[in-house]
């Protein structure tokens, strides 16, 4: 059992380490505790409660006999319950005073709604335009505004194309011209019915995603990429014992007692397996309890952390076998590492966990291949549409290992 | 009767730059029982020596003769295993884990040495006992003085009770009261039974312990014999050690060619020959002197030591060859 032995000495030395400690729990439990933080009171309805964005609305519109007030609706639409946490309506008169607001700040956004906005539902040379104007200084609160009314203005686009068509047919004569007030009447009744059931702002939100609470979906993929990055730091960190043993003469005082090359290799790669299952398993455990991250259905999670503890460790192997000394240890820290780990989840640190903004690039690294499956596990995903990324990451720990084996093999025969 | 230790023919040459022999067609055996010394300036090939005696280093295929180790009758190269078994090894630096205390240390270095169950805790009991740190067992090494890492780093190689123990240097860096105990526990050893294989450049350390020495020089052993044997290489010769009222080197020439001088070297501020018979060389040395106005400040006359022997054989200073 002697390589027992060794994995045992190894392990209780790695967490007497504090560097060690630093790096396998502390940063990536701390980077992704500041990102809960920041979203730390993300509500469980998924509204997002960023300070509500101070927006003045004046409406200017007169209305008219077929349509109605349309203005009138639009800002009704927006003084809805639903948005009073996204942004403090206050109603306006005078425009001039109104831009004057968002120039000196004192407002976030103006929302100025024209005089005929609603005659040009049936007026085609009537403009309507709405018009947006925003506190330069501020980004995400008057973009939220801004989408809000977008999508109000998309929802009325719709109201356009019928009275221009209703508009038609009254010309043609198979139509009179006071059926098209209740048709808008109508139109209007059914946007805001879809308005209430909180179309606006959930369509954002993948309906698919299990997260129960909005903050751990945000920081979800963050943690997972913590996780990712620090699991292969700690498979160099590990396996770069060999080295050091090598140069404190413990390794060659090892290769003095009666156990063989292979017997210390086993123990010192059974040390990197376990320390990094247990890492993981800790990361795992303490994200769920402190952030209420889910991780997906067991089976799927079970051999994405697999993947990523065999991955990790095999490239730590790999690496290990390649460098000559300890020295070496802050390029592939700071170089190697850093530079394959932020190629392979570039989705994450870019924000789109699910799309691929380069490509293929994240494929050709090991992090790559665990973060797909990790992801795709924890967004849901079934054990057949992970199993690709899971049998591509198992073929690439393969090869890293037998070549690391070889090497290692050859340097210390 | 079986040699406890036996070294045939050993090669090794570095290959990076310039081609090193570290060690150059190295052979002796050691009797079982016994404290085997070798002796030898930094850089003689000592270490080297040791390490491929316990297998950390393969000996080169040497261009004469077929090389062979073997430890009480074992051969190391066939059966490495069984061979290794047998030797204990004190490594030159401390080879020990500074974050695990002395009794983990040993404990994980008897389970190396196949130890297990009741026996190992009662050996790891022993030599804890035996090196003096049974009160102290559960600190850490970082936490040690250096006397009492190096009382570790040989303990460690005492837990499988081997045959033989090599010690390298292990007297290099610490204080004289550790030293004392360790030459000390070196001849407890001996006393035991035990076969020791002991390096040093002390050569008050090889005549005090050694049963037989062999003087080591670029890679070579140039004589292997026992203290008595080894001082009558140096004959009738005396070795003189001189101060002069000027810089030493100036007298290097004129006393060189003196008749009866064997051998001149400088050591710091001294100048030490080698003479035929002090009563008539040293007055020579004088009236050299005086012919140069150089004035001879102190004379010392040394019976024959090993410094003496290693002057006779290499002409140079053991002590900074
Ligand atoms: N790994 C090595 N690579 C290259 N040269 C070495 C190596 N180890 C020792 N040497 C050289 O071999 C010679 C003998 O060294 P060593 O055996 O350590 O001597 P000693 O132990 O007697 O002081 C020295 O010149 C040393 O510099
Ligand atoms: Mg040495």
């Amino acid at each position: 059992m002697k390589p027992f032995d060794i994995a045992f000495k190894d392990l209780t030395r790695s967490f007497r380490s504090t560097f060690s400690l630093i790096f396998m729990f502390g940063i990536p439990l701390l980077v992704t505790g500041m990102f809960f933080l920041m979203f730390g009171n993300v509500k469980a309805t998924n509204a997002i409660s960023i300070p509500a964005t101070k927006v003045v609305v004046v409406n200017l519109d007169k209305g008219n006999a077929q349509t109605g007030a349309l203005g009138q609706t639009i800002v009704e639409s927006l003084q809805d319950k639903q948005l009073s946490g996204l942004m403090e309506i206050s109603l306006m008169t005078d425009a001039a005073e109104a831009r004057k607001m968002v120039e000196t700040g004192a407002s976030g956004a103006a929302i100025i709604i024209p005089a005929d906005f609603s005659d040009s539902f049936i007026d085609p040379n009537a403009r309507g335009e709405i018009e947006f104007l925003q506190d330069p200084t501020l980004t995400i609160g008057p973009k939220i505004v801004q989408s809000v009314l977008n999508n109000l203005i998309d929802a009325y686009a719709g109201i356009k194309i019928t009275t221009s068509e209703a508009s038609k047919k009254v010309a043609s004569g198979s139509m009179t011209s006071d059926q098209i007030g209740p048709l808008v009447q109508n139109y209007v009744a059914a946007i805001h019915a879809s308005t209430a059931e909180d179309k606006l702002i959930q369509q954002h939100t993948p309906a698919s995603a299990p997260q129960k609470n909005a903050a751990a979906a945000l920081i979800g993929p963050i943690m997972a990429g913590m996780m990712i990055f620090f699991a292969f730091f700690t498979g160099v960190n590990t396996t770069s014992s060999i080295l050091r043993e090598d140069e404190e003469g413990t390794l060659p005082r090892l290769f003095t007692t009666p156990t063989s090359q292979s017997e210390i290799l086993r123990g010192k790669f059974i040390a990197v397996g376990l320390t990094i299952v247990i890492q993981v398993a800790v990361l795992i455990t303490s994200a769920w309890l402190l952030f209420g991250i889910q991780w997906g259905s067991l089976l799927p999670l079970i051999l994405s952390s697999l993947c990523l503890v065999c991955s990790a460790g095999t490239f730590g192997i790999l690496i290990c076998s390649i460098m000559k000394n300890t020295k070496q240890s802050g390029i592939v820290f700071g170089g190697l590492l850093t530079v394959t780990g932020m190629l392979g989840m570039i989705n994450i640190f870019t924000g789109n966990p699910q799309g691929s903004p380069l490509g293929i690039v994240p494929m050709l690294t090991p992090q790559g291949w665990v973060a797909r499956s990790m992801l795709a596990t924890m967004s849901g995903a079934s054990l057949s549409s992970i199993l690709p990324f899971i049998l591509g990451s198992f073929g690439i720990s393969l090869i890293f290992f037998l070549i690391g084996v070889w090497r290692f093999q050859k340097r210390y025969a | 009767m079986q040699p406890a230790l036996y070294v045939q023919n050993l090669h090794k040459t570095f290959r990076n730059g310039h081609n090193l022999k570290a060690v150059d067609g190295v052979s002796f055996e050691v009797n079982p029982g016994e404290i085997f010394s070798l002796l030898g300036p930094n850089g003689a090939g000592k270490t080297t020596t040791i390490s491929m005696l316990s297998a950390l280093l393969k000996p080169d295929n040497g261009a004469t003769g077929v090389s062979d180790i073997r430890i009480m009758g074992k051969s190391l190269l066939a059966e490495p295993l069984a061979a290794k078994a047998m030797i204990g090894v004190v490594p030159q630096d401390i080879a020990l884990y500074q974050d695990l205390t002395a009794r983990e240390n040993l404990v994980f270095w008897a389970k190396m040495y196949g130890l297990k169950g009741a026996q190992l805790k009662t050996r790891v009991a022993e030599v804890l006992e035996l090196i003096g740190l049974t009160d102290r067992a559960n600190d850490r090494i970082s936490k040690y003085s250096g006397g009492m890492k190096r009382r570790v780093n040989i303990g460690v190689a005492l837990l499988h009770q081997p045959s033989v123990i090599y010690m390298d240097e292990p007297t290099v860096g610490i204080d004289p009261q550790s030293r004392r105990s360790i030459l000390d526990g070196v001849i407890a050893l001996k006393n035991q039974g035990m076969t020791v294989l002991y390096t040093t450049h002390y050569m008050e350390e090889a005549q005090e312990l050694s049963d037989r020495i062999a003087i080591m020089d670029h890679g070579k052993i140039i004589a292997n014999d026992t203290h008595e044997n080894l001082i009558r290489l140096v004959g009738q010769k005396t070795r003189i050690s001189l101060s002069v009222n000027v810089e030493p080197e100036t007298m290097i020439e004129p006393w060189r060619a003196c008749n009866g001088v064997s051998t001149l070297v400088i050591e710091d501020t001294k100048i030490n020959l080698l003479v035929d018979d002090s009563n008539i060389v040293l007055p020579r040395l004088f009236e050299t002197a005086a012919a140069k106005n150089v004035r001879i400040t102190s004379v010392e006359i040394q019976e024959p030591n090993l410094e003496t022997v290693f002057l006779h054989l290499t002409g140079r200073a053991l002590r900074d060859a």
